[in-house]
């Protein structure tokens, strides 16, 4: 097994190299950061536009290879990964922000998937049954709502909430406000902004696994072997639980390591709603700023994430299945 | 044997009464079951003989209560006197397993892919006593393991299902059905999925597991063979209701019903020549969510009369044949004349072969492979895949097909018959060796486009299942036009052409504008057929073409391909695995092994005087519909399995299992591992032109 995952991960650290390296080569080739000064009317001479360039390592006068040589170089000898054309390095920066994500994320993802495996087993275990059709309603009415939506009913509420009872419950923009140095306060403060976001976030990752769930564990449990366990003596809903269950988990749990990545930087429109400053609305920023290294950091963090999240997947899957573990 | 046991058997353990089983669907009401009635003893096995859509399955699933929720089961199903129907799926799983076990039709799927073969039997032994040690547990799995004969059962105990082949997964399915000494077991189909040599396997085993066991079995199949040597009673259900019940001497000496007979007179058997034609039942089998009225098989029963078709008959016994029930009106009639399936049925006669009296070494080879060579790389690895090894798929196959001829190629699965057959499909040079059809030979570079189509349309193509080889959203007429398009047919010479292939085929050329799923799986088969014969072909291959079919089915299939060989003259070349099928239907047959051809001769020669001990182990595995002749036949039951396909011998590969080889002496064993056996004609002179034996010491 350790052999497997080290072969794995080796295999990971070539992929993610070939992919970074790409995208800095697409990216130097169609982001002009030239653009930026150029607009500017007057724009400024053009020898303080090329230094500005040069010292961010983006000016498109240096070739490529000799940008991409030396930009490799920083990032392996001092982990730099450059900077934005505003001279601002750009690690430091997505640091901050993928705090502010993993802040955000974490508890929807682990709230989204347990809640939606959980209602979708309910619901395959009680097919055509009231609760079946009345929660699948439910998941597709949520399914069909856009994000942005969803965020702003949530915001609605909450804001009709606080006036209704008078005082501020829900806070519906950033992630923090105190700045007192009680940590129970500091919590308190943290969860009041947090809950909101957290709902927004939960809800289409809960709904698309709970009907994902529900159809896979439908696709076993009237598999051959749930007959066996039930002939052999097994009540329906055990048999169920102990047979059909670990084998339709396998498809979820590499859909939820493989949703690591876009769960991190396609929360944008939640970021947006909620005035968060996280890894989505910089990644947007990047690409509209010409910011090429920035822009290339994010991809990294993102390939970081989705090899991560394949790993994950991979190891998952071969502990639910001998079939992958032994071959 | 103590008196209590002896008031035990005369009690039957399982009493079914009455069982009506009904699905509502969109079709309207099915009514699968329709009063079925049966007492079962211990250490006594019942057979339950029928078609698909028979209700046999169902019957044996309404007894375990697993049928689906929206089943509606009615009657009386008791267990030692106690009523299952009333029980909830709580109830009815204490006595599922423990008291009533059951052994399935497809061991590949029903044995959980996840948990090792050890935690499977283990869930049987605690799920009903909870009070076993884990000493006790390993215990009774080893024991299990021994009885049902898993080689090796320590180390087995902790693989995974996938590991184990279908045959040593059947007998994981037994063990854990004979796990808690159950008093009855059900087998549904248990050998239908496996090889005719691992069936005789499996048959021992169950065989064995019931003289252990002292347990009730109820036998589900649609094979008559198998059936007779495994049942001392039967019954035979036609459209949900048992039509004839008696003890298996009776049932296959003297059938009172004419279905019983149909079925009898449909199957081929591998015992005797094909001079006689086989006897299909007209029409085909009924819908059960619209019976007619009457008996349901008086639409296709040649003896019905006009009081058939208004009252259903009853189950009841025939006079003059004690213990013999049947539900026929004519019955007694059929009983005191005395009637076979001869008498019943129409059996029109062979059209003759065009070819019939020209000797086989003067007619046209359409088709000569000379040594092909198939392998398949084996690969590993992750971020780049390399080559680890070859399968040897087609190991230096060479045999010919001659005008007018059915070449049937048999085997185990895994033989390498249907890679041999898509050698030839492929239509292209194999990777080493030749393919000639009709006199060119195949080659990339040397054939032209023309040449090369001119040559397809001569060897066309059935396939196994009707339902997944037709287009389902062409009308018939479409599919019929497709290869005649492909040969730039006029539109009219298409519409001439199709009415005559309709005809041709038996079926109602009115009919072209209906599409495939309006057709029954036979009539279906028919349309490939006529699909393969739309362009004249010289050749026909046919992988498997009657094996998705039920036998009353199957037997109309088989007379119609023998009619249009004798009639066009067409060659076949036939893959299957059913071996009294190609008893009936080929004139020569080619036995395979591992890749290689093992024996090749003319039918009647190889299956009579089988050379290879292969072969012999093979043909003696074929089980035969006459209870007499099984009981008192003597198998060679092959030990093993078919080795892995990536394994290389330098011998003979067939070593690991012949039962030769202990008989001989230590040179000659040398030389079959050693030697790879070429073929050569047998030294017994008397054998018919061309038999030809891959075997050192045969």
């Amino acid at each position: 097994m350790i052999k497997y995952i080290v072969k794995r991960i080796a295999n990971y650290v070539v992929m993610l190299f070939i992919a970074v390296s790409l995208t800095y080569f697409l990216a130097s080739a169609f982001m002009d950061p030239r653009s930026n000064y150029m607009s500017r009317h007057p724009h400024p001479p053009i020898a303080s536009i090329n230094r500005s360039l040069t010292l961010a390592n983006i000016n498109d006068q240096t070739p490529v290879i000799i940008r991409y040589g030396r930009w490799l170089k920083n990032i392996v000898t001092r982990w730099d990964w450059g900077l934005s054309p505003d001279q601002s390095p750009v690690g430091p920066a997505i640091a901050a922000r993928i705090g502010a994500s993993v802040q955000l994320v974490t508890l929807a993802t682990v709230l989204g998937v347990v809640f939606g495996v959980s209602i979708g087993v309910y619901t395959a275990i009680r097919q055509y049954k009231w609760q079946d059709r009345a929660l699948n309603t439910v998941a597709t009415f949520f399914l069909v709502i856009p994000t942005a939506v969803l965020g702003l009913l949530v915001v609605l509420l909450a804001i009709s909430f606080n006036k209704s009872t008078g005082s501020r419950i829900f806070y519906v923009t950033g992630l923090h406000s105190y700045t007192g140095s009680n940590p129970f306060l500091w919590f308190l403060d943290f969860a009041q902004h947090l809950i909101l976001p957290t709902i927004v976030l939960t809800i289409p990752g809960m709904v698309s696994y709970h009907l994902t769930q529900r159809t896979y564990l439908l696709d076993t449990m009237n598999a051959d072997y749930v007959r066996t366990a039930r002939a052999k003596g097994l009540p329906l809903n055990v048999a169920i639980r102990r047979h059909a269950l670990r084998t339709s988990l396998i498809p979820t749990a590499v859909d939820v390591a493989f949703s690591i990545a876009s769960v991190f930087t396609g929360a944008v429109i939640t970021e947006t709603v909620f005035a968060i400053n996280g890894v989505g609305s910089y990644f947007v920023q990047a690409i509209s700023q010409n910011d090429i290294n920035g822009s290339v950091a994010v991809t990294a963090f993102g390939g970081v994430c989705t090899l991560t999240g394949a790993l994950l997947a991979d190891i998952f899957s071969a502990w639910l299945d001998p079939r992958i573990r032994l071959s | 044997m103590t008196n209590q046991k002896e008031t035990q058997e005369k009690k039957p353990v399982l009493r079914v009464r009455d069982l009506h089983v009904s699905f509502a669907s969109e079709a309207g009401v099915v009514r699968a079951v329709r009063g079925v009635n049966f007492d079962l003893y211990r250490g006594k096995t019942l057979g339950i003989v029928g078609e698909s859509g028979s209700g046999k399955s169902v019957t044996s699933m309404a007894i375990m209560g697993l049928l689906d929720k929206n089943a509606s089961v009615k009657g009386s199903v008791r267990y030692r006197g106690e009523e299952l129907l009333d029980k909830d799926d709580l109830a009815m799983s204490k006595i599922r397993g423990k008291g009533i076990a059951m052994v399935f039709q497809d061991p590949l799927s029903a044995l959980t892919p996840v948990f090792s073969i050890g935690d499977q039997i283990k869930e049987a032994l605690t799920i009903h006593n909870p009070g076993m040690s884990a000493e006790q547990i390993h215990d009774r799995s080893i024991e299990l393991m021994n009885l049902v004969g898993i080689p090796e059962p320590e180390k087995r105990l902790t693989a995974f299902p996938h590991q184990f082949s279908g045959g040593m997964r059947q007998r994981v399915m037994i063990a854990m059905a004979i796990a808690n000494d159950p008093d009855v077991i059900i087998a549904d189909e248990p050998t239908t999925a496996l090889d005719v040599t691992i069936q005789a396997q499996i048959l021992e085993v169950l065989k064995k597991a019931q003289r252990e066991t002292g347990a009730a079995v109820i036998f589900i199949t649609h094979d008559l063979g198998v059936i007779a040597g495994m049942a001392d009673d039967i019954i035979v259900m036609y459209a949900g209701r048992p039509v004839e019940y008696a003890d298996v001497d009776s049932i296959f000496a003297h059938p009172a019903m004419p279905y019983t007979m149909g079925l009898l007179g449909a199957v081929p058997r591998s015992d005797r020549g094909s001079d006689k034609r086989l006897v299909p039942i007209p029409g085909s089998p009924v819908n059960l969510a619209d019976l007619p009225q009457g008996c349901p098989f008086a639409p296709r029963c040649p003896m019905a009369t006009d009081a058939c078709r208004h009252e259903e008959p009853e189950l009841k016994p025939i006079s003059g044949l004690e213990g013999q029930l049947a539900a026929c009106l004519r019955a007694d009639e059929i009983a005191s004349k005395g009637l076979t399936f001869h008498d019943v049925y129409q059996v029109d006669d062979r059209t003759p072969s065009k070819f019939a009296h020209i000797p086989r070494s003067q007619r046209r080879k359409v088709l000569e492979l000379k040594d092909v060579c198939k392998t398949f790389p084996v690969t590993s690895g992750g971020f780049f895949r390399r080559n680890v090894g070859k399968v040897h798929a087609v190991d230096g196959v060479s045999f010919d097909v001659c005008e007018g001829e059915t070449v049937a190629l048999v085997g185990e699965s895994g033989s390498g018959k249907s890679t041999t057959l898509t050698q030839v499909m492929n239509f292209t040079e194999p990777e080493s060796g030749s393919i000639t059809v009709l006199g060119t030979t195949l080659s990339k570079k040397h054939m032209s486009r023309e040449k090369r189509r001119e040559l397809r349309a001569q060897v066309q193509y059935v396939f196994q299942d009707p339902m997944s080889s037709l287009d389902p959203r062409l009308p018939i007429y479409d599919v019929l036009a497709e290869p005649l398009k492909a040969q730039h047919k006029s539109r009219e010479e298409i519409r001439q052409r199709i009415g005559e292939l309709m005809r041709l085929v038996e079926l109602n050329p009115d009919q072209v504008d209906r599409f495939p799923t309006q057709f029954s799986g036979g009539q279906r088969q028919r349309i490939a057929i006529a699909r393969a014969l739309a362009v004249n072909p010289k050749l026909v291959l046919l992988d498997e073409p009657v094996s998705a079919l039920d036998v009353s089915i199957q037997a109309g299939v088989i007379n119609l391909l023998e009619d249009l060989q004798n009639k066009l003259g067409v060659a076949y070349l036939f893959v299957a695995h059913n071996l009294s099928v190609v008893r009936h239907i080929s004139s020569r047959i080619a036995v395979m092994y591992l890749g290689r051809l093992v024996e090749v001769g003319d039918t009647d020669d190889v299956f009579d005087h089988p050379l290879h001990p292969y072969t012999k182990a093979l043909m003696s595995a074929v089980p035969v519909p006459d209870p007499q002749r099984e009981r008192s036949r003597q198998r060679v039951v092959l030990q093993g399995e078919l080795p892995s396909a990536t394994e290389t011998f330098a011998g003979c590969p067939f070593v690991g299992r012949c039962p030769l080889m202990p008989t001989l002496t230590k040179e000659q064993q040398a030389r079959c591992m050693g030697e790879r056996p070429s073929m050569r004609v047998s030294n017994e002179a008397s054998r018919g032109d061309g038999h030809t034996v891959a075997c050192h010491f045969a």
